[in-house]
């Protein structure tokens, strides 16, 4: 006597939520709540938001300026504010490009089979025969460095991914009953595929983005360290290592708190990200 | 072999298994049967304690160990020795990448059995394995080249090599198909009268069950409604809803 | 003429064929395939709810090759219930039902809802909730209710009570039967065949060995897997259930497939057995009648 089998695609996100019982995954997901939080209130949470050019030079952390200034005598701690903004944004315009073009690709190829998937997944193939960093970064070698360079630079060797992980959910998917039945019935293919397909292969898509978020940031702040991406004046954290790093024996904080900045983001998504997925795992589910 | 009194198994506060009594004695099979929810598997597994989370009240005694009091050392001991649990489908618990033979030898290693000289181990593997009719090729194969019945079988070879006198069935044939089941319900009932072995069986098949079992319990919501020699209670039911078990066999 | 028909196919998926030149009418009074898992009985079902081409021969609807026939009436006719699981986890119950009426192009389809599970025994209330607020034997009611909502003449019910406690599996059935349309019943269960088909057909690895009225079949087999199987069946206070022959071997490549099996086997086996009239039934075994003699016996 067995209960239906929910798959782990098929498991709504909304009913794992509570269910996270890891303290990682927490503390993930309210350290994201407040980068967030940080990103969008960033114009009255810093210290200094229009802060004119002082002439002082760079000072070290002290009370007026708890992460000191750069070289230019901004205020780190403002800087490091304003750089979630652009981070964020490029993590969430990366993923949903990415996830857009490749879900749409992969739930097609999935539940088309066949030729078709043959065709899409070669493509793909392609794609992810170059490796993801040296496509990036020959992409931004040719474009103007700027924030939407990243962006593309980026998202292009990222949609692959969801297109393999979207497929083979939605081939999955495509053998279920309820999607026979809806043949059985008649209703279009396409019909099927949005109704049916889509909506139950969603899941796991969603839990590689939140695991990927971290990735996507530490991929912008590196092709921006390396000068092919955001530009000065732009507050960008990859940016702001760089420059950073060749005062750091003199003036470690104006590198430092902008890196650390970028391992705590990236490694809360981590966390939260793994919750996730194991909560989506059915042998870390409980057994009624 | 198992004796329980006044068994008592809450999750949260809530009695999802209460057993008053049930002894099984060498040589005897007792079967619950039950449908979805009724506690019959949950009672199963707490008489090896391996209900996680539960309060559990009474006294369990099985193999002549009280189970709710013992170490987990002295658990161990009757777990998986003496007193062996066979799932519905125990494919799932062989490790995929390692021949049965290996996998049986690491067993029986672990426990003790035919330790020293090798040809006894020999011996008792290949002995354990005819004695569910399995042809000792089984022994160099992998877990995903053999069927349901036979993983069922290797199961049951495992048990009787690792010198079981208990055998806990969960459902054990349901997964399987009814020609297949025959056999393996054959290879139960013989090893019970040659060897003398205990079979507590879980079911909800009360067709099955009356061709096996000494005695029955029938479960309900968590409950024992009835129970009694199978022979009397198949067929002049005294509670309604074992009357209506057996009124919805087709 | 029979409204849904196999004509000599062979089924497979990936060039490789799991069902063997098979001929089948689905006839009046209800239609039992019956076999072990593998046997290729739900192949042959796809293959009937038009989800499946044949590698060769045809599936007629009517007097038109399924293929070339018009799909939205054979879609009106013909619908499955699978198992209970057949229902999108996502939506609730009553839009599953609502999705059957609107590819009617029924402009009140939410409105036919309620009236569809009152009739299959549900409270019309339920059709906000969702799959898993359901118990099984609800869930499988309202599969029966989604495949009523097409008005169909044929329902190809897939193993539709195995999953069920035996007290939900006995209504479950009961409503199965009082409806009135014609009926494809896949199962293992010779008991519900029985009950509801007045004809059977035996697959056994992909092909069918014995086929006739369901009475006769399970009472006195031509077959020795038809025998087997109705042996092997434990029967209420009956004898333990018995084990014929070797439960397990693989069929056989050439011959007949189920002679490594089979306790009767002798060398004339080695010949693929066609299928033949026995007494009033299609028999696959050229030792049909010695079959015949030993196996009188209770039917389950």
């Amino acid at each position: 006597m067995t209960s239906p089998q929910e798959t782990t695609a098929e498991v709504p996100l909304r009913r794992l939520l509570p269910r996270v019982p890891d303290r990682f995954a927490a503390l993930g997901a309210v350290l994201i709540v407040l980068i967030v939080l940080a990103a969008i209130m960033a114009p009255w949470l810093a210290p200094y938001p229009d802060e004119p050019r002082p002439l002082e030079g760079s000072l070290p952390p002290g009370a007026a300026h708890w992460f000191g200034t750069d070289q230019l005598g901004r205020d780190v701690l403002t800087r490091i504010l304003y750089g979630a903004r652009t981070s964020l944004s490029i993590a969430v315009s990366v993923l949903a490009v990415s996830a857009l073009a490749g879900v749409t690709l992969g739930v097609v190829a999935g539940y088309a089979g066949g030729w078709v998937r043959d065709a899409i997944m070669r493509v793909t193939d392609v794609f992810l025969a170059f490796p993801a960093l040296l496509l990036s970064l020959a992409l931004a070698v040719v474009l103007p460095p700027s924030v939407t360079t990243v962006i593309l630079a980026i998202a292009v060797t990222w949609w692959p991914w969801y297109t393999r992980l979207a497929a083979s959910v939605a081939a999955s998917i495509a053998t279920r009953p309820y999607v026979d039945a809806a043949r059985c019935l008649g209703v279009p293919a396409p019909l099927i595929v949005w109704r049916h397909v889509l909506p139950n292969s969603l899941t796991p898509v969603l839990v590689q983005m939140s695991l990927d978020a971290g990735g996507v940031i530490l991929t912008a702040a590196a092709l921006s360290y390396l000068g092919l991406g955001a530009q000065e004046p732009t507050a960008e954290w990859g940016l702001m290592v760089q420059q950073g790093q060749t005062l750091f024996t003199t003036n470690w904080w104006i590198g430092t708190f902008p890196g650390l900045a970028i391992l705590v983001t990236a490694f809360a998504f981590n966390m939260l990200g793994e919750g996730l997925r194991n909560a989506l795992d059915p042998r870390a589910r409980k057994v009624t | 072999m198992i004796e329980v009194r006044d068994l008592q198994v809450r999750y949260a506060g809530r009695l999802v298994a209460g057993v008053p009594e049930l002894d099984v004695g060498a040589g005897e099979c007792v079967a619950i049967v039950g449908e979805s929810g009724s506690g019959k598997s949950t009672t199963l597994l707490s008489l090896l304690g391996l209900t996680e989370n539960a309060d559990i009240s009474g006294h369990v005694r099985v193999c002549g160990v009280d189970v709710l009091t013992a170490s987990p050392r002295r658990l161990r001991e009757i777990r998986g020795a003496r007193a062996a649990l066979v799932m519905q489908s125990p494919q799932s618990a062989l490790s995929p990448a390692t021949r049965l033979g290996v996998l049986m030898r690491r067993a029986l290693r672990l426990h003790g059995v035919g330790s020293g000289k090798d040809g006894r181990l020999d011996e008792i593997m290949a002995e354990s394995v005819a004695a569910v009719m399995l042809d000792r090729a089984i022994l160099r194969r992998y877990p995903h080249e053999i069927s349901g019945g036979q993983a069922q079988r290797f199961a049951i070879a495992l048990a009787i090599a690792l010198g079981a006198e208990v055998i806990l069935a969960d459902e054990p044939t349901s997964a399987l198909d009814v020609t297949v089941q025959a056999e393996v319900v054959g290879v139960l009932r013989r090893l019970r009268e040659e060897r003398d072995l205990a079979l507590l069986l879980v079911s909800h098949d009360l067709a099955l069950v009356s061709t096996i079992a000494d005695r029955v319990l029938v479960m309900k919501d968590g409950e024992v409604v009835e129970s009694g020699p199978a022979a009397r209670v198949l067929t002049e039911p005294s509670h309604p809803y074992t009357r209506e078990l057996l009124e919805a066999l087709p | 003429m029979t409204m849904l028909r196999a004509e000599r196919v062979t089924l497979g998926y990936a060039g490789r064929a799991v069902v063997h030149d098979v001929s089948l009418d689905i006839t009046a009074g209800g239609v039992g395939l019956i076999g072990e898992s593998g046997s290729g009985k739900t192949t042959l079902a796809r293959a009937f709810l038009g989800l499946l081409t044949p590698i060769s021969g045809n599936i007629w609807y009517g007097d038109q090759i399924l293929k070339k026939a018009d799909m939205r009436k054979f879609r009106k006719d013909v619908q499955p219930v699978f198992q209970a699981e057949a229902l999108d986890p996502r939506m609730r119950v009553g839009a599953s039902v609502a999705e059957a009426l609107a590819v009617r192009g029924s402009r009140t389809a939410r409105a036919r809802v309620p009236e569809l599970l009152e009739q299959v025994g549900l409270d019309p209330g339920l059709a906000t909730s969702r799959p898993h607020q359901l118990s099984g034997g609800q869930r499988q009611r309202v599969v029966i209710a989604r495949a009523l909502a097409a008005g169909p003449r044929l329902l190809i019910l897939d193993e539709p009570t195995s999953a069920l406690d035996v007290t939900v599996q006995a209504r479950i059935l009961d409503l199965i039967a009082s409806l009135d349309t014609e009926r494809l019943l896949i199962t293992h269960n010779l008991a519900v065949v029985e009950r509801l088909c007045r004809t059977s057909h035996v697959l056994f690895a992909g092909r069918v060995v014995e086929s006739g009225p369901t009475r006769d079949l399970l009472a006195n087999p031509a077959h020795p897997y038809t025998l087997a199987l109705r042996d092997a069946v434990p029967k209420l206070g009956g004898p333990p259930p018995q084990a014929r022959g070797v439960t397990e071997a693989v069929p056989a490549g050439t011959g007949c497939p189920f002679r490594f099996r089979c306790p009767l086997a002798a060398p004339e086996c080695e010949r693929p057995p066609a299928l033949r009239e026995v007494r009033g039934r299609q028999v696959a075994c050229h030792r049909a009648e010695d079959v015949l003699a030993t196996g009188p016996g209770s039917a389950p």
